[in-house]
């Protein structure tokens, strides 16, 4: 096919250069994703940069290792820098062992991070594709389609240009639906990533048919059925993460008042506890107003945590209910009887339509992240995986957060 | 979407999945042909070329048929060919009475057949140096850049093609290992 583009004095190997570039655009959106997912971007930049360097001296190792009589016939080529003798096999395992260990040492959440590999992890897979283009491998078996292309002797199946076509449909979606790499929209947490997974799997499924060289068992090619396989896999953890009846789910909530506060905020918490098992409550905190600079009397505010059936829009409604039962109009923004805002939502992430979980506000000021490191003071960002000491040091917000008395009732224990 | 409909949606994907595989070898039969037609790449037969020495003689790659050979197509222009031949002879020493034969295939047809020569004796080489004239090897074998390899396994298929600088001693000795020892 086209093996070597030519740029003046330079052959270029064209199946390196598609990797490469494939790996660059996937790497600078994966970094976009998360910056506006709210994940660890430098974190899974550094974790995605060591898997490559681990991976590449393992696939060497790795060569070795299989040739061993190399180590003395010509020990030098373990370090040369050419891109044969690798064995790509150790090197995946190496390079992803190195960015698990990484992800753990780092405390980074799976899911979310998950989430925001999929940019990358679509154009790996079209990169591999664009190289097998160019060299010509993984080609397809003879046509007669008029779309055949004419390859090592015969008019063949554009079987790359298959599976190309079809990942360029599955990024169109990943674009439109996360509204350019916005948010994850209502995908929670871990779906989008077995989204993505289940599509790729059903696209190498598809076109594996039409590749030529086979690895049969039987009849049977192999990549067909671990291709399956994966998917299912995919499949089930989509069920599993957006299905499974959870029972107890814990919420963090944080509550507001500047009319009345020591009323309301009693008032509110026991309305909660009605409807709610109450598992922590924090200390009350007077806050100087930070928000959309009205002129309106300090704050007293509080985080409990809760244990909940409820699906997120039914605990938004009854919080609603609530926020209203104790007399607040949404139109008044300076004279605020309660205000009831969900933090986390167990450890999901996600966007629906106004609101976006974990609340951005909990990393920007200080009156939900002070109260929320007394209750939980082992507390970690369920989107980046920050604890929350560290979520206090970086917080910006200067307004002085001063606790007050103990609450009458003290945490639940 | 519901549980409910999640669920179906998930298992007619799943079994139009599965009927896809076992109908592949139905729809898309692989024709298991004996000796298919060569082509310049890992797994086909090797395009055959007959092509003649500086001296005059005449060598043909069918000649080594049961032998690993290593045909390298480069010119004296080319710095990586002429930085990659040494390892080669290196090789072709250790390897040379199990049988292997390196075709120092000069892209004559791209080349000054003088510069060549000068450069190929001055090196004192031990395996032999073809003139590609007309450039039917280079034709056969769609010669993009110099220098390219192409390793011939026993039985007359491709095992690989390099281009460019990757053939190293090191690659080069580990393949030859396992064409000797008759794996793949």
């Amino acid at each position: 096919m086209f093996p070597i583009i030519d740029l003046g004095p330079f052959a270029i190997q064209t199946s390196g250069l598609s990797l490469l570039i494939s790996l660059v655009i996937g790497f600078w959106l994966t970094g976009k994703f998360a910056l506006n997912l709210g994940t660890a971007g430098d974190v899974i930049e550094n974790g995605i940069f060591y898997a490559l360097l681990a991976g590449i001296a393992a696939a060497r190792i790795g060569f070795f290792l299989q040739n061993p009589s190399l180590f003395t016939e010509a020990p030098l080529s373990l370090i040369s820098i050419m891109p044969t003798m690798l064995e790509p096999g150790f090197g995946v395992l190496v390079g992803g062992l190195t960015a698990f260990i990484y992800a753990q040492k780092q405390q980074i959440p799976l899911w979310p991070t998950f989430d925001t590999l999929t940019p990358l992890m679509i154009f790996l897979y079209a990169g591999t594709h664009i190289a097998d283009l160019a060299v010509g491998d993984n080609f397809g078996l003879p046509t007669t389609f008029p779309w055949g292309i004419r390859l090592w002797n015969e008019v063949r199946h554009p079987v790359q240009l298959y599976a190309i076509l079809l990942v360029i449909i599955l990024l169109t979606w990943l674009i439109v639906h996360t509204r350019g790499l916005k948010f994850t929209g209502f995908l929670r947490s871990g779906i989008l990533f077995h989204v993505i997974l289940a599509s790729l799997g059903g696209i190498t499924l598809l076109t594996r048919a039409f590749v030529a060289q086979k690895n049969l068992i039987g009849r049977i090619d192999i990549p067909q059925i671990i291709a399956l396989i994966i998917m299912v896999i995919a499949l089930a953890a989509i069920h599993t993460l957006n299905f499974k009846r959870r029972q107890r789910i814990e919420v963090m909530i944080s509550l507001g008042s500047n009319q009345d506060p020591a009323q309301n905020l009693a008032n509110a918490i026991n309305e909660i506890k009605k409807k709610f098992r109450v598992r922590l409550a924090s200390s009350q905190y007077r806050t100087e107003s930070v928000k959309d600079g009205y002129p309106h009397a300090p704050f007293i505010n509080q985080v409990i945590e809760i244990e909940t059936a409820l699906s997120f829009s039914e605990l938004v409604a009854q919080l609603k209910q609530i926020e209203r039962g104790l007399g607040r109009d949404s139109k008044d923004r300076t004279s605020i009887p309660i205000d009831l805002d969900i933090i986390t939502y167990n450890r999901d992430v996600f966007t629906d339509k106004r609101h976006q979980i974990p609340d951005p506000d909990l990393q920007n000021y200080r009156y939900i992240a002070e109260p929320l490191a007394e209750i939980a003071p082992n507390f970690r960002h369920p989107a980046n995986g920050r604890s929350i000491q560290k979520i206090l040091t970086s917080i910006e917000d200067k307004s002085q957060v001063i606790k007050c008395a103990e609450v009458e009732n003290g945490p639940e224990k | 979407m519901n549980k409910k409909s999640f669920i179906i949606i998930a298992s007619v994907i799943t079994c139009a999945g599965l009927l896809w595989i076992i109908l592949t070898p139905v729809l898309f039969p692989i024709h298991q042909a004996e000796v298919g037609p060569s082509a310049p790449h890992a797994g086909f037969p090797a395009p055959t070329f007959t092509l003649q020495t500086p001296d005059g003689s005449n060598i043909s790659l069918g000649d080594y048929e049961g032998q690993p050979v290593l045909v390298f197509m480069w010119a004296s222009w080319c710095s990586v060919c002429k930085a990659t031949m040494p390892g080669l002879q290196q090789v072709y020493q250790s390897y040379q009475e199990d049988g292997f034969e390196i075709l120092a295939v000069n892209a004559t047809s791209q080349d000054n057949l003088v510069n060549a020569l000068d450069y190929f004796q001055a090196q004192n080489y031990a395996f032999p140096m073809l003139l590609d004239q007309e450039g039917e090897v280079a034709k056969a074998y769609q010669l993009r850049a110099l220098p390219t390899a192409i390793l011939i396994r026993p039985d007359g298929l491709i095992h690989d093609v390099i281009i460019g600088s990757g053939l190293s001693q090191g690659y080069l000795t580990a393949a030859l290992n396992h064409l000797l020892k008759g794996e793949d």
